[in-house]
């Protein structure tokens, strides 16, 4: 009797709650709407292209210079020149991260998953000879250096056309760049007798450009940013509504009415929850739908998987839209706290724009975002139709921030009671 | 048998006292007042008694249950009526009352007769209730306000100003409402700063002043605590002592005499009675009678305002 008493309780916040939103323009606009906004905004701006015009390149190096190389039938694992040529990569504007291996698309940690996910726009594989060659050590029986080639391999993200030419001719230009600084001290460094000799021989690289295995189809950057704007209903629709739910109510006087009714608290909070996240799925479908219309992106729909993802996201949402819908005095207070925080973390969850091109603290504040998380795992889902356990790590980094984050906008809210 | 039993309690906010150890009963059917000016502590006291806020120190009862002990019983029998319109504006009448009757556990083909009666006992036209609350008058808003807090049939009810900002037609239509609540044995705690209100329907009342009750009693039990009379004031066109004589012997008159109005430069006859409404029209006839003329005649009761007056030296709307 109670359980049922309670059922209708909550479907009753809940309708309610919903129905304030579906029947107030403003609401409807800022927590519908103003994500659609952004996204048909921003996807006919960029949509069709891609990162040009980027500053800072994100290459992922995967040097292989130290590993065991034979050398005139003697065991080398010397890095010194790969090392430094690293160093140099670094010291002239690009963005560098180290990975053990290439690797594949679907294996976290490695430098093809990385650049699949659009955190780098290139990676650089450096030979495990690549010392070996540089410095001569291959010589034939008289001790003479003898003309052995060194093989870079550059592989650039085939999604983003345009991107990937500027990507590429940059790193090539720093590699042209390196190679004539290396020679003008190879020569110097030669005996006379054997100048003309060592200019032949110090021309040791050969490069190899290759796009790179993100996924079977031809994608643009709009085909990620799709899904990514999930991130961004989580924002707008989630936290948003959240921290204005409870305050308004306070303002109005209507929280204090159904405090005054046999009604629980848990009661109170289940019901907003349920309706925040009939409007986070709501938003979620029209996000989805306006871009499979306008853009024609090819998704994949692993609907379990992507409504786990909302929902587990949604709840660092709305406990954040708890936290300040519960301490903020009243309703001018819960939006204006509301909008300064959710304007400057839509760009950092990596939506629109990858988090390398922004500097490093930035970058790991993004990173730690769950927001992000999900932006992430759903278009590793959605876009490059990786399967569940791909997205494992971020599926429990979501669970665990999730229920953090609401557990404290619950006691902010429990908190809240005591001051009607 | 007492509806209500609040026992010494304190409400403190931080350094404030609010309610300062007060103790009081309302018994089962009894209309209640409670009047005072802003800030006496009549809201504090209401939002205690509805368990919006917890005493800091004392006890109160609702029915057999104490809201301490038993919150939610409290609230099964306790029906509340904000002083502010606590209505969804998005909603219409049916929507929020339907809304509210669900918290208090109504559903279905009652919850859907019981919003039909109130909307007749609340003089609520069927079809104007199917408009957004946002486009009602503000008489309409308090009716729908007072038919939230009846749904589910309690036992006590707690009006906070029910009929603040009312115009006066308004203002009667409510207090023909609350009394037929009364007629219904409701027992009802009514708050307001307007002394007629607490007359026309309250049949004891509590005047409230810095968190105490500085007086209690009927209407007339507290207005005859002040030292001032009724009275008639009639300006005639002559006045003679066999006029004043005439008047005296008029039943229910306890005195009659002359004062020189300087202004007019002509004599005032001063009424004294209890009852200055039944005998007006014998008094203007008996000067009438005489062949005078009557200039203008004013009657000047005592109110419950001169009671808060004289106990507090203030005015209730101070």
């Amino acid at each position: 009797m109670n359980l049922k008493r309670s059922i209708n309780q909550v479907a009753a916040i809940a309708k309610t709650d919903f129905l304030g939103v579906l029947r107030n323009k403003t609401a409807i606009f800022f927590t519908l709407l103003f994500p659609l906004f952004f996204i048909v905004i921003i996807g006919f701006t960029f949509g069709q292209s891609g990162e040009e015009g980027l500053s800072r390149i994100a290459v992922g190096v995967v040097n292989l210079d130290g590993e065991l190389v034979a050398v005139n039938v003697t065991d080398s694992f010397n890095s010194t020149i790969g090392d430094l040529f690293v160093q140099a990569l670094e010291s002239v504007n690009f963005t560098v991260t180290g990975y053990g291996e290439y690797g594949d698309r679907d294996t976290n940690g490695t430098a093809a998953y990385a650049i699949s996910r659009g955190d780098i726009d290139a990676i650089l594989v450096i030979p495990a000879n690549f010392t070996e060659t540089l410095s001569f050590q291959y010589t034939n029986n008289l001790g003479v250096p003898v003309a052995t080639k060194s093989h870079l391999e550059i592989y650039v993200d085939p999604t983003d056309t345009t991107g990937a030419l500027i990507t590429q001719q940059s790193v090539l230009g720093f590699i042209s760049g390196f190679i004539k600084e290396y020679q003008e001290i190879a020569l110097k460094q030669a005996p006379p007798d054997l100048k003309a000799y060592i200019e032949v021989v110090a021309d040791p690289l050969t490069i190899s450009i290759s796009e790179a295995d993100v996924t079977g189809a031809e994608l643009q950057w709009i085909d990620y940013m799709v899904p990514g704007t999930l991130g961004l209903v989580l924002i707008w629709s989630g936290l948003n509504h959240a921290s204005m739910t409870i305050a308004t109510e306070r303002t109005k006087g209507t929280f204090q009415r159904m405090v005054i009714a046999p009604v629980s608290p848990t009661v109170v909070l289940l019901g907003k929850l349920i309706s925040a996240l009939a409007i986070v799925y709501m938003s979620a479908f029209i996000m989805l739908l306006s871009g499979v219309l306008l853009f024609q992106v090819n998704l994949y729909w692993n609907i379990p998987v992507i409504v786990l993802g909302i929902f587990l996201g949604a709840l660092s949402a709305i406990g954040i839209g708890l936290i300040i819908s519960s301490l903020a005095k009243n309703e001018e207070a819960a939006n204006s706290i509301s909008v300064i925080i959710s304007v400057p973390l839509q760009f950092f969850i990596g939506a629109f724009f990858p988090l390398s091109i922004m500097p490093e603290a930035a970058q790991d504040f993004g990173e730690a975002l769950p927001f992000t998380k999900l932006v992430n795992a759903m278009q590793d889902v959605m876009t490059r139709n990786l399967p569940f356990d791909a997205v494992i790590p971020e599926m429990v980094y979501l669970a665990v921030s999730g229920l953090i984050l609401f557990l404290v906008g619950t006691i902010a809210y429990r908190i809240s009671m005591r001051r009607l | 048998m007492n509806d209500i039993e609040v026992d010494s309690v304190t409400k403190r906010f931080e350094d404030m006292v609010a309610v300062d150890n007060l103790s009081m009963t309302v018994e089962k059917g009894e209309l209640f007042g409670l009047l005072g000016p802003n800030g006496a502590g009549k809201s504090t006291l209401t939002k205690m008694i509805s368990g919006m806020l917890n005493p800091t120190s004392g006890t109160i009862k609702v029915g057999k249950y104490s809201i301490q002990d038993d919150p939610m019983k409290v609230k099964e029998i306790l029906g509340v009526v904000p002083q502010d319109i606590v209505l969804y504006d998005y909603l219409n009448a049916k929507e929020n009352l339907a809304f509210y009757g669900r918290l208090y556990g109504l559903s279905g083909r009652k919850l859907k007769n019981r919003i039909k009666e109130l909307l007749q006992f609340t003089q609520l036209d069927e079809k104007a209730m199917k408009r957004h609350v946002s486009t009602y008058s503000g008489g309409m808003k308090r009716r729908v306000n007072i038919a939230a807090a009846l749904l589910h049939e309690p036992q006590v009810m707690l009006l906070d100003e029910p009929t603040a900002g009312l115009d006066p037609q308004n203002k009667h239509a409510l207090w023909k409402i609350i009394q037929s609540l009364k007629k219904q044995g409701k027992t009802i705690v009514l708050t307001t700063h307007m002394m007629d209100e607490a007359e026309e329907l309250c049949d004891r009342v509590a005047i409230m002043d810095k968190g105490k009750i500085i007086a209690l009693g009927s209407p007339s039990q507290l207005v005859k605590k002040v030292k001032m009379e009724n009275t008639i004031t009639v300006v005639p066109d002559k006045t003679s002592p066999s006029l004043i004589e005439q008047i005296k012997s008029i039943a229910g008159v306890k005195n009659a005499y002359t004062v020189p109005d300087e202004n007019e430069k002509r004599e005032t006859i001063k009424v004294i009675t209890d009852n200055p409404d039944d005998i007006l029209p014998d008094v203007v006839s008996t000067i009438v009678n005489t062949g005078t003329k009557v200039l203008s005649v004013q009657l000047s009761r005592v109110t419950l305002e001169d009671v808060f007056i004289m106990l507090t030296g203030r005015s209730l709307r101070e």
